[in-house]
């Protein structure tokens, strides 16, 4: 009898704690929540208000003045909008899928075979990878001044063919979940190599890609140093550049609204990319966390 | 036709180890080899090496008579089933029996009647757009025959394609190997490391132990007559019984003593050791657990040892014997046994036990080969 109401008190204080514990964390979540989308929340907000209004202090309200700003930044000649969208875009795009390919192609050639001075090989990619891009890229600079590629979108994806720190995940996913039975199943079935690694090894892969794609695309669509050292003329312009531009202007025609809706319209595309791929994003990164 | 040749292979790694040494075998045409052996010895290097997977570091392999070195593993005419079923985990089943063919650029209406046959000798028809994940093992393992039968290669080789299944769904799928290789007639290589499979399924096996061939032959023969104390160990279940002995040579008849004991020797083995010119030797007895009795009530000359275990097994029961010098193993009929003897009353009973002379191997204590092979 004594045990049992012991143990009741015991199960009561036990719920209790757990209680207190779940109250706790659950007014965590929500205070990290309201950091994370608060600010999306207020530049949505922005966009939809006039200069004025914004100037005037923080509103939870949306205004009326959405098309009014849209067609403004649209219609701004100084800042073609549009055109940095195409080239944003351009590069993102051809950045990711330059990167997740041919880092694949190298990972797969690390992983698949054994050839002389490959560790040799492994090493100096992760060496590279410890490299920051500020440090090439005075050097880098006139490497392409020298090749006439200047003020080109060339030279904001092509290097992505080399991506050490893509190449590394993937291979660790390779290591993880690419079982060379296959590979050499499809050899004896009567696969080339560069087929096999098309037709069998790049689908396996899809999830890493994904994951890698995703964050090469965003890397590149937020990119702001490399392109602001080539890119010169307006209609080469990315997004990143327009709207640090708009920033800087002059005090007097200073839009916030503008301001505002240019970013809106620039992470639209980045909001679809992870609206479409999250689910790769989960999976991915913790894959290849345990050996199976 | 679809002979294969190993002549002198030789496998050395980069880090200097050799996995296989001079490795000689012939395979008839239609002929089931399988290569047995303890984890490590070498089999499935030497599968692989056929396959073309690995370099033949020395040595020549022929199929055909066609020397295959160098040539490309799609080239060689072979199909192979993987251990881990190797299949394409984003195509489904019909995509992963196709792929071979598609690559081969057959018209789409023969890889259709191609698979869809395969698919119905299997059992797997139900199957055909299912991707892998969606299906159990031993089906895994149909479609990998699958894959492999719609080849219709010269030479099939398996690389210990049961053993990732469950113990039941093992023996089933055995069974239906031998009905597949009576329907397929072809020349099979199969590489697996137990004893029951190679025995029940190959035409001839090769044991292998450290990268040596120990013996090649046909179950019988490597039942009935190991030429090694390993060979004799590794095959049969429970594994041989061996016992320190002399064997004493007087002029044209032999005796031998084991744990003190005079052991009958047959006829037929004596005659063996004369013809084989075998002398007086410490030797190492080798006997089957099927091979010993109990021995009756006064029966002289018998073996004692008292009941360790008694493991019932249905219609026999083995008995675990410890005799002071080793533990010794019997296969008793069920049948002769008492039921209380059967279920608790044999622990720590003293019994006595006899071989039956006629099924006596002699191993020589220091090569560990058999007397007769040895001569």
């Amino acid at each position: 009898m004594k045990n049992s109401t012991s143990n009741m008190e015991l199960n009561r204080k036990g719920r209790t704690g757990l209680n207190v514990h779940r109250t706790i964390s659950y007014i965590m979540l929500v205070l990290l929540c309201f950091l994370c989308l608060f600010f999306f929340y207020i530049l949505i907000i922005n966009a939809t208000r006039t200069n004025n209004e914004i100037q005037k202090g923080i509103s939870l309200l949306p205004g009326s003045h959405f098309m009014a700003n849209l067609k403004s930044v649209l219609n701004n000649s100084t800042i073609p909008i549009l055109s940095g969208l195409k080239n944003s875009l351009i590069i993102s795009v051809c950045a990711a899928v330059l990167s997740t390919y041919f880092s694949a192609l190298t990972a797969y050639g690390i992983y698949a075979y054994n050839f002389k001075y490959k560790n040799l090989a492994y090493a100096l990619i992760l060496l590279i990878m410890m490299m920051p891009t500020q440090v090439s890229a005075m050097g880098f600079l006139r490497l392409i001044s020298s090749m006439g590629m200047k003020d080109t979108l060339w030279p904001l994806f092509l290097p992505n063919i080399a991506a050490p720190i893509v190449f590394f995940f993937i291979k660790q996913y390779m290591e993880a979940n690419l079982r060379l039975e296959i590979v050499e199943a499809a050899r004896i079935d009567g696969s080339k190599e560069f087929h096999t690694f098309n037709t069998i090894v790049l689908p396996i892969l899809k999830p890493a890609l994904a994951v890698q794609a995703i964050f090469t695309f965003v890397c590149s669509w937020n990119n702001y140093f490399l392109p602001a050292l080539i890119l010169d003329s307006n209609t080469n312009k990315t997004m990143p550049i327009l709207i640090a531009e708009l920033r800087s202007a002059d005090y007097l025609k200073f839009n916030m609204a503008a301001i505002y809706m240019t970013i809106a319209i620039a992470i639209v595309p980045v909001i679809i990319v992870y609206f479409f791929l999250s689910k790769y994003i989960v999976g991915g990164v913790t894959t290849g966390s345990v050996k199976g | 036709m679809s002979t294969v040749s190993l002549k002198g292979i030789k496998k050395v790694y980069d880090n200097k180890v050799t996995a296989v040494h001079d490795f000689n075998l012939e395979v008839a045409d239609k002929e089931f080899v399988v290569l047995v052996g303890p984890s490590g010895c070498g089999k499935s290097t030497t599968l692989r090496m056929v396959a073309g997977l690995e370099e033949i570091s020395a040595g020549d392999l022929l199929i055909d008579g066609v020397l295959m070195n160098n040539v490309a593993p799609n080239e060689r005419d072979i199909a192979m089933v993987f251990q881990n079923y190797a299949l394409y985990p984003h195509m489904t089943v019909y995509g992963n029996m196709a792929f071979a063919l598609k690559l081969k650029k057959i018209p789409k209406a023969e890889i259709d009647a191609k698979v869809k046959n395969a698919a119905e000798i299997l059992g797997i028809t139900d199957y055909l757009k299912r991707k892998p994940k969606a299906l159990s093992g031993g089906q895994c393992q149909r479609v990998a025959i699958g894959r492999a039968i719609v080849r219709e290669p010269k030479v099939f080789l398996m690389d210990e394609p049961l053993s990732n299944l469950d113990a039941k769904l093992r023996n089933q799928m055995r069974a239906e190997l031998i009905k597949l290789r009576h329907r397929i007639n072809t020349t099979f290589i199969y590489v697996t490391h137990d004893q029951t499979e190679a025995m029940t399924l190959g035409d001839r096996i090769v044991v292998m132990k450290d990268g040596y061939i120990m013996q090649i032959g046909t179950p019988r023969q490597v039942y009935d007559r190991p030429e090694s104390v390993f060979v004799a160990g590794f095959i049969g279940s429970p594994q041989m019984n061996f016992f320190d002995g002399q064997l004493e040579r007087n002029g044209d008849s032999f005796s031998l003593t084991v744990n003190g004991v005079s052991v009958p020797v047959s006829e037929g083995i004596q005659a063996d050791f004369l013809a084989g010119d075998i002398q007086s030797a410490k030797v190492k007895v080798g006997v089957r657990p099927e091979h010993i009795r109990l021995a009756t009530a006064g029966t002289t000359n018998a073996l004692t040892g008292t009941v360790d275990v008694c493991e019932r097994m249905g219609g026999e029961v083995h008995l675990h014997l410890n005799t002071g010098s080793g533990d010794v193993v019997l296969r008793v009929p069920a049948a002769e046994l008492t039921d209380e003897q059967q279920d608790s009353g044999y622990f720590g009973t003293d019994v006595g036990f006899t071989f039956i002379s006629r099924h006596i191997h002699l191993f020589d204590p220091e090569t560990g080969k058999n007397l007769l092979a040895q001569s």
